[in-house]
């Protein structure tokens, strides 16, 4: 799955703020440390800046659960 | 039959013999999500009908229809249609796509803030948590939870953890999570877990603390981190008292129901 690399202070930038009407933008970082978004996020937005942003293959936390 | 229409104002008014043909909390539901759509109108009126009629309604603090295909339309709860988290209105957080078969979160980073915290709306021995997920997987995701007092975990590897105001797990094998799905707990020693209208497990554990947390969907809540986020389509969800046997298998009639008139039903 391909998401969307962004440095520390763009994913600050983005926390709180809608990418469309009522759904927030929501930086989370992967296995790697990275923190990213996600297509759903970066399709939807009118923020420009936000869709020139590299790509990169996701890595996902691995949860221990139940 | 006379029927007056009125929608110039964008609110719904339709009355009939000067009364209107649907429940005030469809009309209140409708006013707040703006969706015109015939059908979908009539789908949930239909549900507040039967919900009423099974005596379920009034057991209700959340009840969430995830239609009108937009994150505005989905995020009101059905039993208070005001725009405020006190309403337990959703707060969508992350990746969701939103359509006319509900709302779908990413397994990334989506899941929708409920506000609605059991410790303080709910009662420690009647409870229940409902899902509707239109997706079939097998991966570590929780639906709802905290993970010490509330689990909603379906399918992982083949099988389904359920906690309610506990911290004793309810389990089954589940080879299909395309399904409507009821954790309930009635009483200080019941409760079950239930699948299509089906009670699946049931317990005597007791009752022991509810969580504080707000209650997220499509995520797990740890201490106000969302984790082990959800790819289940959600085409129903509600929060609210405990149901007895009955009241669980009609809760299921009436969202099949729901569901069916949409053309969404699993």
């Amino acid at each position: 799955m391909i998401v969307y690399l962004l440095t520390p202070e763009q994913a600050d930038s983005l926390k709180g703020v809608e990418f469309m009407p009522d759904n927030l933008f929501n930086p989370i970082q992967d296995a790697n440390g990275n923190w990213i978004i996600t297509e759903e996020e970066v399709s939807q937005t009118s923020i420009e800046w936000v869709k020139d942003l590299p790509q990169i293959q996701y890595e996902p936390i691995i949860y221990q659960l139940e | 039959m006379r029927i007056l229409t009125r929608r110039d104002t964008g609110l719904l008014t339709q009355w009939t013999f000067g009364r209107s043909i649907y429940q005030d909390e469809t009309v209140a539901f409708v006013n707040a999500t703006g969706i015109s759509d015939a059908t979908t109108i009539n789908a949930i009126n239909a549900l507040v009908i039967a919900l009423k009629g099974y005596g379920i309604w009034t057991k209700m603090k959340a009840v969430y229809p995830f239609v009108g295909g937009t994150a505005t339309t989905n995020k009101f709860n059905l039993v208070n249609a005001a725009d405020s988290n006190s309403a337990f209105r959703l707060n969508f957080v992350g990746g969701w796509s939103f359509s006319s078969n509900g709302a779908l979160p990413n397994g990334v980073n989506s899941y929708a803030n409920t506000f609605l915290s059991p410790a303080t709306a709910l009662s420690l021995n009647s409870s229940h948590f409902s899902y509707y997920s239109r997706t079939n997987s097998n991966a570590a995701e929780v639906e709802m939870g905290d993970n010490v007092n509330l689990l909603m975990e379906i399918r992982t590897v083949g099988i389904s953890y359920f906690r309610v105001n506990s911290n004793t797990l309810l389990t089954f094998s589940d080879t299909d999570s395309r399904a409507f799905y009821l954790l309930n707990r009635s009483a200080s020693n019941l409760s079950n877990a239930w699948k299509n209208g089906v009670s699946q497990v049931s317990s005597a554990n007791a009752s022991s603390l509810l969580s504080p947390a707000n209650i997220f969907l499509a995520a797990l809540n740890s201490l106000g981190t969302p984790s082990a986020f959800s790819t289940k389509q959600c085409a129903f969800a509600s929060i609210g008292d405990g149901l007895s046997l009955t009241e669980a298998a009609n809760l299921y009639t009436a969202v099949q129901a729901f569901n069916t008139s949409l053309s969404r039903n699993v």
